[in-house]
């Protein structure tokens, strides 16, 4: 088996997110490689268009809903300006998935506490509707989630659905300037609006995921909350092309984002040097 | 230009290296299996008379027919013993690139309409032999097999590799740009290797080290004497002289503890010396495309045409900057200093770290082809003078 030959996956969802953000539903065209196809909250793969190359997504979509996986990307370079012509019925390639999860398992009985800033809540979103759809084995669930305007919020629906929830604790803001005035939720950066928030360190496990700017300026004010290095989850997104430990391009010192990540905790991070 | 604030040793660049120190204790005799066996020029030519008209494909150092007087030997596909130059200095590439070639097809798309045909390309490969790989090119392939079979296993590079056999050639040892020594090898090293041919005069002993070699000689069992006991073992005398030559020249040279700087690269991601080092660097990824080691590749789709074309893989290097930059324009190794400090720490700390060797053979090719007087090995002498301090 040539393990850089994708397999084909037919687009069968198109959901437009915000102005520059989409989604793409997609289905394996094989049956029988979607039969064999199983994935972990955290995993990534390797979308293509052919034509085009390929690029490094997460999985955005929870495993616990395996008749599709959706990749929610932005609109940033050549691959994903290609992958937004691509329409319903439409052919595409996918290789995974790959890396490292979070330890779902071990997870079980704790409060989960989730914090994305923009396009980041797409990793914190596979795990968010993981954690749902086996609620019971979860204690509290909270979620803080903030974009720079009203109209960069992805997922907007599903927001709505988790507010509705009585068994989630949601939390939205937008930055400064970017409300509309009927906005309800909160206005202010995200890391502000944690300290606020304060969700309680005891018995709780956090999944942080954003802009760079995001992750370092809340790491802080976690620690300050009481959570430890090895209570708080992030997953990292560096530039790579194979996705399995080959091509060279991912490494952080000896780590291998591919390989050992994208899942780290605050406590593997700092162990690192900040070449991220 | 001043000098630098502290006494910390600084590579100066090519051509300033100093005296070598006292030649450290000899290493470990290379183990070859299998009788020595006689291999006349004569011979040769005729070896690869056979070879090349059974069918198989030959590779070996040799000079381009148009290259005249001043041309240097390459691995090269050759149809005929005119063509070989076992006797010029080290192929100026590495055999790196008869099993990553330079810009490979992955498989090959077509569209129909809004569906999409993959033609795979094979992952099997018709035979191929290499004469004469220098041991530095031939025991980077292994090493480079661990990265390939980690995890999932690279097809392509393995299919290569099973479908090759290879017979080193006893190095004669090239320049002071030579570090094999320091790094584990040695100028008659036969990792990887099937074979070995050790220059003596009038021809080559011949020794096997698996059974691919043995398959080769015993194919063309005719053209190997093994000859009166006498004329044996004044070969093998005459070789084994050959051999302590080039150890001595090699043991001579650069002097480090690839542990201790592994250790001192891990320890000091962040330091002066990096700093120092990064503006003597282009960036023009040379060192990377004559590396033995070196295998980082790009992935990048090429159309060959309306509605149809290749997913191909091509050499890669760390020392551009495009090599990390993300989408978004950040770059996590905005700097060529951070992009040099990367070759180092992958070599010496990340390699060793996850595969228990340095992701280097010493073969000093990427000295001598910077532009810029780069000198790995007087790279590492400093690092390995900095770890004692």
């Amino acid at each position: 088996m040539n393990v850089y030959q994708p397999h084909l996956m037919n687009v069968v969802a198109v959901i437009d997110e915000t102005p520059d953000t989409r989604t793409l539903r997609l289905q394996f065209k094989d049956p029988e490689v979607a039969a064999a196809f199983a994935f972990k909250a955290g995993q990534f793969g390797e979308y293509s268009v052919f034509g085009a190359g390929e690029s490094t997504f997460c999985m955005a979509s929870s495993p616990t809903r395996p008749e599709f996986i959706e990749a929610s990307f932005k609109l940033a370079g050549k691959v994903t300006n290609e992958l937004r012509q691509l329409n319903v019925g439409d052919t595409m390639g996918f290789r995974g998935p790959y890396g490292n999860t979070f330890p779902l398992e071990q997870w079980e009985g704790k409060n989960v506490v989730f914090i994305a800033g923009g396009i980041g809540l797409a990793p914190v979103r596979c795990v968010i509707w993981n954690v749902l759809d086996l609620r019971d084995k979860f204690g509290d669930v909270t979620i803080v989630y903030g974009a720079r305007s009203v109209a960069d919020l992805v997922y907007k629906r599903e927001l709505e659905e988790w507010a509705g929830r009585s068994d989630v604790k949601l939390v939205t803001t937008v930055d400064p300037g970017g409300e509309t005035p009927d906005w309800k939720g909160e206005v202010g950066f995200v890391t502000p609006v944690v300290e606020k928030t304060a969700p309680s360190a005891d018995n709780a496990v956090v999944v942080l995921c954003g802009p760079p700017i995001v992750v370092k300026m809340t790491l802080p004010v976690l620690a300050k909350l009481g959570f430890a290095d090895d209570q708080v989850y992030t997953t990292l997104e560096n530039r790579m092309k194979c996705g399995i430990g080959k091509c060279g391009r991912c490494n952080i010192g000896p780590v291998y984002v591919c390989k050992d990540g994208p899942v780290f905790t605050a406590a593997q991070l700092k162990a690192l040097p900040a070449e991220y | 230009m001043s000098a630098a604030p502290d006494k910390r040793p600084t590579p100066k660049g090519k051509g300033t290296k100093g005296a070598a120190p006292a030649a450290a204790a000899g290493a470990a005799a290379t183990a070859v299996a299998g009788a020595a066996l006689c291999l006349t020029e004569e011979n040769l030519g005729k070896l690869v008379a056979e070879i090349v008209a059974g069918g198989t494909r030959l590779v070996a150092p040799a000079r381009e027919p148009q290259a005249g007087v001043g041309g240097s030997a390459d691995y090269r596909y050759i149809s005929s013993a005119a063509e070989l130059a076992f006797g010029d200095s080290l192929p100026r590439m590495s055999l790196k690139g008869f099993f990553l070639p330079q810009s490979e097809v992955l498989f090959k798309w077509h569209r129909k309409g809004a569906d999409v045909e993959i033609e795979a390309v094979p992952t099997e490969f018709p035979p191929q032999i290499v004469l004469g790989a220098r041991p530095c090119d031939t025991a980077a392939l292994e090493i480079v097999d661990q990265v390939m079979d980690w995890g999932l296993r690279d097809e392509l590079w393995f299919g290569r590799r099973d479908a090759t056999t290879i017979f080193n050639l006893s190095c004669p040892v090239e320049d002071a740009s030579c570090f094999c020594h320091a790094v584990g090898l040695n100028p008659d090293a036969t990792r990887a290797a099937d074979g070995m041919l050790t220059p003596v005069p009038g021809g080559y002993l011949v020794e096997t080290c698996t059974e691919k070699g043995a398959a080769l000689i015993e194919g063309h069992k005719a053209l190997f004497e093994s000859g009166d006991t006498g004329a044996a073992a004044q070969r093998s005398k005459a070789a084994a002289q050959y051999r302590a030559d080039a150890r001595a020249k090699v043991a001579a040279d650069l002097q480090i503890d690839t542990t201790r700087i592994k250790e001192w690269v891990g320890d000091h991601f962040d330091d002066d010396f990096w700093t120092a080092l990064g503006p003597r660097c282009n960036g023009c990824a040379a060192c990377a495309s004559v590396c033995p080691t070196c295998h980082c590749f790009d992935i990048v789709d090429e159309p060959e045409g309306v509605g149809h074309g290749a997913r191909r893989r091509n050499w890669d290097t760390c020392q551009t900057g495009v090599f990390t930059l993300h989408a978004s324009g950040h770059n996590p190794r905005a700097d060529q200093n951070s992009r040099f400090r990367q070759r180092v720490n992958h070599k010496f700390f990340i390699y060793p770290s996850r595969f228990g060797e340095v992701l280097c053979t010493g073969c000093g090719r990427c000295s001598r082809v910077c532009p810029e007087g780069q000198d790995l090995a007087e790279v590492l002498a400093c690092i390995d003078e900095l770890a004692r301090a």
